[in-house]
């Protein structure tokens, strides 16, 4: 591997770019950890005043979803520096994800497809 | 020279893409190690959409996550029914590693060869708790009955346990690269290898990576623990 090839991008930063950086991600973490027990909060509070009853499951698991989506926003953004990228590398990388939205909605429905037909198959 | 093309390709968008350097303005590597990763989310995304499907399809009889994850792992804390506290802190585990590995990347950017250093011994060690973690817990949970074969008394479903190993194997799996690279990575940052080339561009490629594993790690507490 030649590590000797001139690299291009913004591998050296001064102080104050360090300064600035530093609180970013200080700031990142503290949300970060914020968010994470706050779900288990949830995870662990739900099941002790719901218990077996199992009402209001959807609007956890919304919560759930959302709060799994606002880490890996902070996650991408501020520890990969997506967020500081150029705008077409950022959509070269995001744009991919969009397949798979096709693929949740159709193999959740063909899941609740394969339910519906159990007594028929009876492959489980 | 190359200063100046790029500054005037900066001024005139058009320019930037007509050769010469990378208009996304960074390196060759970490445009490939992105991309690398973009592929290992979609083996990723294809694991968890099939639990998905399968769970859909046992729905009535899915396991809930508080009962078989409901103590810790240790021995004598065992008998404790502490649910989602030890996963919990290994979820914590990773946070706090993606923190130091970043931290990491921006002494990285000062040429602060024993920052790095600094930072990247406590992103090593917080990975290999987190794989010891995961080795209480699977051996936990093998005691009880479930393996990839068989269910437990507790789950029922033999589907849930081939899931849960495949996935957070495959997850461990990728953890243990990430602790073997950034090993080496923390001994040729010692051995000043950086320091001759110039940049620790290195440090960022795989600190993606180890972001990447967090990340990963998010979705499979999601999927397994929160839901």
């Amino acid at each position: 591997m030649n590590f000797d090839e001139p690299v291009q991008g913004h591998l050296h930063w001064n102080e104050e770019e360090y300064g600035v950086g530093r609180k970013e991600v200080l700031k990142t973490i503290i949300i970060l950890s914020v968010v994470t027990v706050g779900e288990v909060g949830i995870a662990i509070g739900y099941d002790l005043l719901m218990g077996d009853n199992g009402g209001m499951k959807w609007l956890i698991n919304l919560i759930m979803a959302v709060a799994s989506v606002v880490k890996v926003y902070f996650i991408m953004g501020t520890f990969m520096h997506l967020k500081h990228e150029k705008k077409w590398f950022i959509l070269s990388a995001l744009l991919p994800f969009s397949f798979l939205i096709w693929a949740i909605i159709a193999f959740t429905v063909e899941g609740a497809s394969w339910h519906a037909m159990r007594g028929l198959l009876n492959m489980f | 020279m190359a200063d100046a093309t790029l500054h005037h390709a900066e001024e005139t968008d058009k320019s930037l893409w007509e050769g010469g350097h990378s208009p996304f303005r960074i390196g060759y590597g970490k445009v490939m190690m992105w991309y690398f990763l973009i592929s290992d989310t979609f083996t990723f995304a294809s694991f968890l959409i099939a639990y998905a499907a399968l769970r859909f399809a046992q729905s009535d009889a899915w396991p809930k996550a508080a009962e078989v994850f409901s103590s810790v792992p240790i021995h004598g804390l065992d008998t404790l029914k502490l649910p989602l506290v030890f996963v919990s802190f290994m979820t914590f585990l990773l946070i706090v590693s993606s923190y130091t590995m970043v931290r990491a990347v921006q002494e990285g950017y000062l040429m602060n060869k024993w920052g790095v250093v600094k930072f990247l011994i406590p992103t090593i060690l917080c990975g290999v708790a987190f794989l010891g973690c995961q080795y209480l817990e699977w051996t936990h949970l093998i005691h009880e009955g479930m393996t990839p074969t068989h269910a437990s008394e507790l789950t029922k479903i033999m589907n849930f346990g081939q899931l849960f190993f495949v996935i957070t194997g495959f997850h461990g799996l990728h953890v243990l690269g990430g602790v073997v690279l950034n090993t080496w990575l923390c001994v040729s940052t010692m051995n000043g290898r950086f320091e001759k080339v110039g940049h620790y561009e290195m440090v960022e490629k795989l600190g993606l990576y180890w972001h990447f594993v967090d990340l990963v790690w998010v979705y499979v507490f999601l999927c397994f623990y929160l839901l």
